[in-house]
């Protein structure tokens, strides 16, 4: 990347900065006098090939225009809003954006805990409350994060975020994943025994499905070891929470951070009285500004409702809420005027980026979903299931979420309950819910609310909030 | 470097005097070569004669002291910040002072992060929430919290510890930015000539700089209302930079949004009214206190010692 000339617009992030400076050719257009930034465009426009617009301020055709040989435009934010698309696309300009917007906040998390988990700081905190530094004197010697070295299980998206962090702590990085990923500077081990073996901080970090279901066993602890420590910021059932209590315990594990448990909102109340443990309740991505970035990503989505009954217009109501704009198919058009409407199921999808199930089942509606409606939904929307699973054809949806022609789905019936789609599992781009069996309208009126709840989170890339069997 | 052996063997080991009582990491390692005595137990004689003093635990180093000890030449912290020693006796007698160098900046700059960390993102709190039942009992979600990454922060005191706060948390993606006597030419990070300028621009104020006459109580109401109702301090130097008063009742006014605080204006004393408190993450002055940053500042102290009783240049001494 040594040769491509990248043109940052404002001094936005220090990290930022410094690396592309690095790996690129940079340019600072905040340091030539506001007056004279035309002349500076001008005098390297034939070396800049990429942009990093200050959000605020975006990009605009002139500048576009300015720089002939721009090939892209890399937004340092999720909001492109102020970037010129259109200008954009008439150049062949590609623009990106940083849309995982909870990677940040699990691996900050995972750091923190760390941190906490060695240094003892929960427990430091208790003891300053107590009154038992003055009584008792200093508390207990801890040992030191930077330069330890970190074994990451997973290295996607969070499983990167916390090795970037890491390493600023000098701490040398080591990872297990299915196949050996392009980062030379990381250590792959094909083995989870061996990783364990090899480093003082295990961080869980990858994605939940049959095999890495008690990824981390006994096996893998008692390799990790009595000075090592296991950070859970992924979900609980990747460790066997019964060999991971009595290992520490029995001190045969030095410590843990856990942000996840098996069994939530229970933590194992053994833990709770052990002072080299910090146990937090599930707050990965728990802070506000994520939240509302999330808000962010889900408002101005155009929802589709099969269905507008009772349920389908409790939907309505909420997704407005989101600014999202709403259309729906029934037989007959309804006097919604608020709502756009179409006479068939595959316009419907094909004019939404959320399509909702909340019809009847009867002759008419069964596999109302079929391989068509998905490839009109497409590979950026998402199918939300609320009503029966026969309305979908299952099949065909695994097929499409398998291939990547359909980008994703929040669902709470299935054609053959209890049974879930196997293949569903491993997904995470899925949202699973618990059929609660009611047909109720209250009930369903929940429903539509925890479907919501999940949707938003789907909608951002949040990773699968609860899974069923 | 060992002190040249003599004939009469452990007597006549050069004399250290302690400013504190034995700490046994250090007499471990300096009782071969040094004669270690405590200074409240020197005689006349040891008293007269004694021309090094090492100070662990941060006792006062008064001017009578070092009056008190008139063959003294040299004295040795084994802490990075010398606040404790009277720095204006040393000066006028020309007596050379030593810290720990960068022995904790590691530490200290981690747990500065930690404590950032546990303080946005409730960590203290929220473990004492799971443990007291109270997260399986309320079936509901924890209340949010504030989220790390991208958050501006301001370091006052872009030294060894400031630099490698700086250096973990841009990893974090946060927005850099700092105070000190003078513009680092080096640091890539924006500069502000004033700590109320820097904590108006930020949402987080790390302390790491030393505490002199200049620094004492420089986060006072202002610059804690500079910092903001969404702001939080977090101060990992020493307790007098901060007027702790001000402190507790600018975060019980809401003036204030939280606080990280390892250090304490009169240790171990701590405003009580901190201890109700969940916005605020508190700590016993142990940023330091690790087995490898007490082994670090042993390397330091000794080597110093042998530099000194060598008559080779000291390795970290400190400019009075």
């Amino acid at each position: 990347m040594d040769s491509l000339g990248v043109l940052l617009v404002a001094p936005m992030n220090a990290y930022l900065e410094q690396e592309l400076d690095r790996r690129c050719r940079l340019f600072r257009l905040w340091e030539s006098p506001a007056d004279r930034r035309d002349d500076y465009l001008r005098a390297h426009a034939s070396s800049i090939r990429a942009v990093v617009p200050y959000a605020p301020q975006g990009v605009d055709a002139a500048m576009i225009d300015a720089l002939p040989s721009l090939e892209i435009v890399s937004s340092f934010s999720v909001g492109i809003d102020r970037v010129d698309l259109d200008a954009c696309r008439r150049r062949g300009v590609r623009v990106t954006n940083t849309p995982d917007v909870l990677t940040d906040d699990v691996a900050d998390l995972a750091v923190g805990l760390a941190i906490a988990a060695l240094r003892k700081i929960p427990q430091a905190d208790r003891y300053v409350r107590a009154g038992k530094w003055k009584s008792k004197g200093d508390f207990t010697l801890t040992t030191r994060f930077s330069g330890k070295r970190v074994g990451i299980l997973g290295l996607g998206r969070i499983g990167l975020a916390v090795a970037k962090r890491a390493e600023a702590f000098d701490c040398p990085i080591s990872y297990h994943s299915r196949s050996e990923k392009p980062f030379p500077k990381y250590k792959f081990y094909p083995n989870v025994v061996d990783l364990a073996a090899n480093c003082d901080v295990l961080v869980v970090a990858c994605s939940l499905n049959p095999e890495t279901r008690h990824i981390v066993n006994r096996k893998v602890i008692d390799a990790l070891g009595p000075e090592g420590v296991l950070i859970n910021i992924a979900r609980g059932a990747h460790v066997d929470e019964p060999e991971l209590i009595s290992a520490l315990l029995e001190k045969r594990l030095g410590g843990a951070g856990l942000d996840v448990f098996e069994d939530e909102p229970f933590a194992p109340e053994q833990l709770f009285e052990l002072d080299n443990v910090v146990l937090v309740p599930h707050v990965g991505s728990d802070t506000e500004e994520t939240c509302r970035a999330m808000a962010d990503l889900f408002s101005g989505k155009r929802v589709g409702i099969i269905g507008l009954g009772r349920i389908g217009l409790a939907v309505a109501k909420r997704v407005e809420a989101f600014d999202c704009p709403v259309n729906y198919y029934q037989r007959t058009k309804q006097d919604h005027p608020g709502y756009t409407y179409y006479p068939s199921v595959v316009e419907l999808a094909a004019s939404s980026d959320v399509l909702v199930v909340a019809c009847p089942l009867n002759e008419h509606t069964r596999h109302i979903v079929n391989r068509e409606v998905m490839e009109a939904l497409g590979p950026r929307g998402v199918l939300i299931n609320i009503g029966r699973g026969p309305h979908v054809d299952e099949a065909a949806m695994v097929a499409a979420l398998a291939d990547g022609r359909l980008g994703g789905a929040g669902l709470d019936v299935f054609e053959d309950e209890p049974n879930v789609p196997e293949a569903l599992l491993g997904m995470d781009n899925v949202v699973l819910v618990p059929h609660v069996g009611s047909a109720t309208h209250e009930t369903r009126t929940a429903m539509a609310d925890l479907v919501l709840g999940n949707l938003e989170a789907h909608v951002a890339g949040k990773p699968l909030l609860t899974q069923v069997v | 470097m060992a002190p040249p052996a003599t004939q009469d063997g452990s007597s006549s080991k050069p004399i250290v005097l302690l400013a504190d009582p034995f700490i046994p990491e250090f007499e471990q390692e300096l009782a071969p070569s040094y004669r270690l005595l405590p200074a409240a137990d020197a005689d006349e004689a040891a008293a007269a004669s004694a021309r090094a003093l090492l100070t662990v635990d941060l006792p006062a180093v008064t001017a009578a002291q070092i009056d008190a000890l008139p063959a003294l030449e040299l004295v040795v912290a084994s802490s990075a910040g010398v606040d404790h020693i009277n720095l204006g006796a040393c000066r006028r007698r020309g007596i050379a002072v030593t810290n720990a160098q960068n022995a904790f900046s590691a530490d200290a700059a981690d747990y500065a992060v930690g404590l950032l960390v546990a303080v946005l993102r409730r960590v203290a709190a929220a473990d004492a929430y799971v443990r007291r039942g109270a997260w399986a009992a309320a079936a509901g979600d924890y209340p949010l919290a504030s989220k790390v990454s991208g958050k501006r922060v301001g370091i006052v005191g872009l030294g060894s510890i400031g630099g490698l706060v700086a250096r973990r948390l841009a990893a974090f993606g946060c927005v850099i930015a700092y105070n000190s006597r003078s513009p680092k030419a080096s640091a890539p990070y924006k500069f502000y000539p004033s700590v109320r300028e820097l904590a108006a621009e930020s949402d987080v104020l790390v302390l790491s700089c030393a505490l002199t006459e200049e620094t004492r109580r420089m986060v006072g109401r202002e610059v804690m209302e500079a910092l903001g109702k969404g702001g939080v301090l977090v101060n990992v130097g020493r307790g007098g930079l901060v007027d702790e008063a001000e402190l507790v009742r600018c975060l019980r006014e809401g003036v204030l949004g939280g606080a990280g605080l390892d250090v304490y204006e009169n240790e171990p004393e701590v405003p009580p009214e901190l201890w109700g408190m969940d916005n605020v993450v508190l700590s016993d002055h142990r940023a330091v206190i690790t087995p490898e940053s007490i082994q670090g500042v042993v390397d330091v102290v000794k080597a110093n010692l042998d530099a000194f009783f060598s008559g080779k240049p000291l390795v970290s001494q400190v400019q009075l």
